[in-house]
C-alpha cells in the first residue's frame, strides 16, 4: 500500500458507512434524545402545539407516586423475568436435540421452532385466546373428556400471558441457544465419562457450566423482548395492565406525550439496566472459569 | 454416542414435542377456522357476513372474501412497505456491513453496538421518539417506514457481516486488486458475489419482518397508510372469531412460506459450511 493510497480507501469506506450512521443518529440517538428530554418538561396535555412549563422533574414523581404506574411495572418486570427464566430453560430440550441428535425432518422442526418469530404479539394474544379463552379448544376438549370446566378463561389470567409469553420467545431462546451448544466441544462430556462422571454428573459439573453464559445471553434476550411486548396483553386482558400498555393509553387516550416519553425513558432503563446486570454476571462467570 | 442416559433423551424429546405442540396446534386450529362451518359447535360468524352461502355447508371460503373486501388496502400497503424496508436495508446495510467489517474508523465498534441496541429497546417507546422528534401527530407512512427500518437493518447489517467475518475476503480482494481490478470492479465481481447468498436470507428475513411487526408500527401507522397487523387487530377487537381466523390464515399464507424459504436456504448453506466447502 502507498502512503496516498490508504486515506482514499478509508474515506470511500467512510462513504459507504455515512448512510448507515445516518440511519443510526436520525432514526435512533435523536428519538432517544427527544424522549429523555420531554420527559423533563411540563405537561402540554390535549393542547398539541403548546409549548409546556420548562424543565420540570413533575412527570417522574407523578409516574412513581401513582400505584397504577408502579403495579404496571412491577408487572412487566416480573412478568418478563418470569418468562425468560422459564424459557430459557425450557428451549434448552429442543436447542440440545437441533445440534446432537441426528433424525428425519430436523430442518422442518427447526422451521417449525421459528414460526413464532414473525408473530406480533396481538396474533399471538388471539391464537391464545381461541386456544384457552371462554369458549377456547383445550377447555372444550378438557370438559368433553372429564366433565372439567375449570380450564375456561384460563387465556385472561396469568396463566394464559405465561404460555403466551413463552410462544414467541420460543424461537428467539431456541435459536440463540442452538449456536451456543454448537460451540461446545462433546469432547469434555466424554472425557467425564471416561472418568466415571455419571449422567448426571456430567451435566451438573460440565455440560452446565458450559452453556450457564450462553443461558443467561438467552434469558437477556429473551427479556427485552418481553419488557417491550404489548400486543398480547392488548388483545388478551383489560383488567392487567404494563407499562407499555400505560403508554400507548398516555398517547391514545389523553394525547399526553411527556407522561408516555416519562415512562418509556423508565422502562428503557429498567431494560438496559438488567441487561448490564445479566452481561455483568455472565462476564463474571467466564472469567472465574478462565 | 453410547453413553446417553434414557433418561436424558427421553426428557429432551419430551419437552421438545410439548413445545412444538404448543407451537402448531393453535396455528392449525386458526387455519381450520377460518373454512370450517362452526355452527354445529353453537359458535356462528353470519351475522358478520349477511348471511351469505348456504349454512349447511360444511366448508365455506365466504370469510376471506369478507376480509379481503374489507382490509384489501392493509394487505397491498403491508407488502409495499415490507419491499421498501428490504430496499433501504439493502442500500444501507450492505455498504455500512461492509465498512464495519473493515474497521475503516476507530468508532465502528460503538455504530455496531448501536445498530443493535433498538433490539433491546421497546418499540413502542422508540415509535413515541419518533413522532415526537419529528414533531408529526400521526403523520406520514415514510415515519413507519423509519421505526421499521431501525428494527429490520440489524438483521441485514449481521447477515452480510457474519459472512463476511467467516472468510478471509481481505485477502481476496486483495488478489483481485492485483491482478488489475479496480474497487468497484472487485466489489462487483468479488464481494457482492461472495454475499449473495446473505443478501437472499437477509431481504427474506428483513421482509418476514417487517410484514408482521406491530410494536414500533403501532401508533405509527396513519388512518390511510396501516401494515397489515393494523388489520389484524381491528378484526381482533371488532370482528368474529372466524372473520379474525380468516385475516390470521392470510397472513400466515404471506409469511409462512417466507419462512420456510428462509430454513432451506440456511439449511443447505450450513451444510455447505459442514463440509468444508
Amino acid at each position: 500500500m502507498t502512503g496516498t493510497a490508504m486515506p482514499r480507501q478509508q474515506l470511500r469506506e467512510g462513504l459507504l458507512l455515512l448512510p448507515l450512521l445516518f440511519v443510526v443518529v436520525a432514526l435512533l440517538l435523536v428519538p432517544l434524545l427527544t424522549l429523555l428530554h420531554s420527559s423533563f418538561q411540563g405537561s402540554q396535555g390535549l393542547v398539541v402545539g403548546q409549548k409546556g412549563g420548562g424543565w420540570t422533574l413533575a412527570n417522574y414523581t407523578q409516574f412513581f407516586l401513582s400505584a397504577a404506574s408502579r403495579r404496571a411495572l412491577g408487572n412487566s418486570l416480573w412478568i418478563s423475568l418470569g418468562v425468560s427464566a422459564f424459557s430459557t430453560l425450557l428451549c434448552l430440550a429442543p436447542a440440545w436435540l437441533l445440534v446432537r441428535y441426528e433424525f428425519r425432518g430436523k430442518r422442518w422442526l427447526r422451521a417449525f421452532f421459528t414460526l413464532p418469530m414473525a408473530f406480533s404479539g396481538i396474533i399471538i394474544g388471539f391464537l391464545t385466546v381461541i386456544m384457552l379463552g371462554r369458549i377456547g379448544v383445550v377447555p372444550r376438549a378438557i370438559e368433553a373428556l372429564t366433565g372439567s370446566d375449570w380450564f375456561y378463561g384460563t387465556a385472561y389470567g396469568f396463566g394464559g400471558i405465561l404460555i403466551a409469553y413463552l410462544y414467541f420467545e420460543i424461537p428467539r431462546a431456541t435459536m440463540t441457544l442452538e449456536s451456543a451448544i454448537q460451540k461446545l466441544d462433546p469432547r469434555w462430556e466424554l472425557a467425564a465419562a471416561s472418568l466415571g462422571a455419571s449422567p448426571w454428573q456430567r451435566f451438573r459439573f460440565v455440560t452446565f457450566p458450559l452453556v450457564l453464559p450462553a443461558l443467561l445471553s438467552t434469558f437477556a434476550v429473551t427479556f427485552s423482548v418481553s419488557l417491550g411486548s404489548f400486543g398480547v396483553v392488548l388483545v388478551i386482558s383489560k383488567r392487567f395492565s404494563l407499562t407499555p400498555i400505560q403508554i400507548f393509553e398516555e398517547v391514545y387516550a389523553l394525547s399526553n406525550y411527556e407522561a408516555a416519553a416519562t415512562m418509556s425513558v423508565v422502562l428503557i432503563v429498567l431494560g438496559l439496566i438488567v441487561n448490564f446486570l445479566i452481561r455483568t454476571l455472565a462476564a463474571r462467570v467466564l472469567a472465574h472459569r478462565a | 454416542m453410547h453413553n446417553r442416559s434414557l433418561l436424558a433423551t427421553t426428557v429432551v424429546f419430551g419437552v421438545t414435542v410439548l413445545l412444538l405442540c404448543i407451537v402448531i396446534a393453535p396455528v392449525l386450529t386458526v387455519i381450520a377456522g377460518s373454512f370450517l362451518n362452526t355452527s354445529f359447535l353453537g359458535i356462528s360468524s353470519e351475522q358478520w357476513v349477511g348471511g351469505k352461502g348456504g349454512t349447511g355447508d360444511l366448508i365455506t371460503f365466504k370469510w376471506f372474501g369478507y376480509v379481503l373486501e374489507l382490509y384489501r388496502p392493509q394487505m397491498i400497503f403491508g407488502v409495499q412497505l415490507a419491499l421498501w424496508n428490504v430496499a433501504v436495508c439493502l442500500l444501507v446495510g450492505v455498504p455500512g456491513g461492509y465498512a464495519l467489517v473493515r474497521r475503516a474508523f476507530p468508532g465502528c465498534g460503538v455504530i455496531e453496538d448501536l445498530l443493535l441496541l433498538p433490539l433491546s429497546i421497546p418499540g413502542l417507546t422508540i415509535s413515541i421518539g419518533l413522532l415526537q422528534a419529528y414533531g408529526i401527530i400521526r403523520g406520514k407512512w415514510w415515519l413507519l417506514l423509519a421505526g421499521q427500518v431501525l428494527y429490520t437493518l440489524p438483521f441485514m447489517v449481521r447477515s452480510v457481516t457474519s459472512t463476511l467475518r467467516s472468510y478471509d475476503h481481505a485477502t481476496l480482494e486483495r488478489a483481485a486488486r492485483s491482478l488489475g481490478a479496480g474497487f468497484w470492479q472487485t466489489c462487483w465481481l468479488v464481494t457482492l458475489p461472495s454475499l449473495r447468498h446473505a443478501l437472499v436470507v437477509g431481504s427474506l428475513l428483513v421482509f418476514a419482518i417487517s410484514f408482521g411487526e406491530f410494536n414500533v408500527s403501532f401508533l405509527l401507522n396513519t388512518p390511510l397508510h396501516q401494515g397489515f397487523p393494523a388489520a389484524l387487530y381491528a378484526t381482533y377487537t371488532t370482528n368474529s372469531f372466524q372473520v379474525s381466523s380468516a385475516a390470521t390464515t392470510l397472513f400466515l399464507l404471506i409469511i409462512v412460506p417466507v419462512l420456510l424459504v428462509i430454513q432451506a436456504l440456511g439449511g443447505r448453506e450450513t451444510s455447505r459450511i459442514e463440509q468444508g466447502a
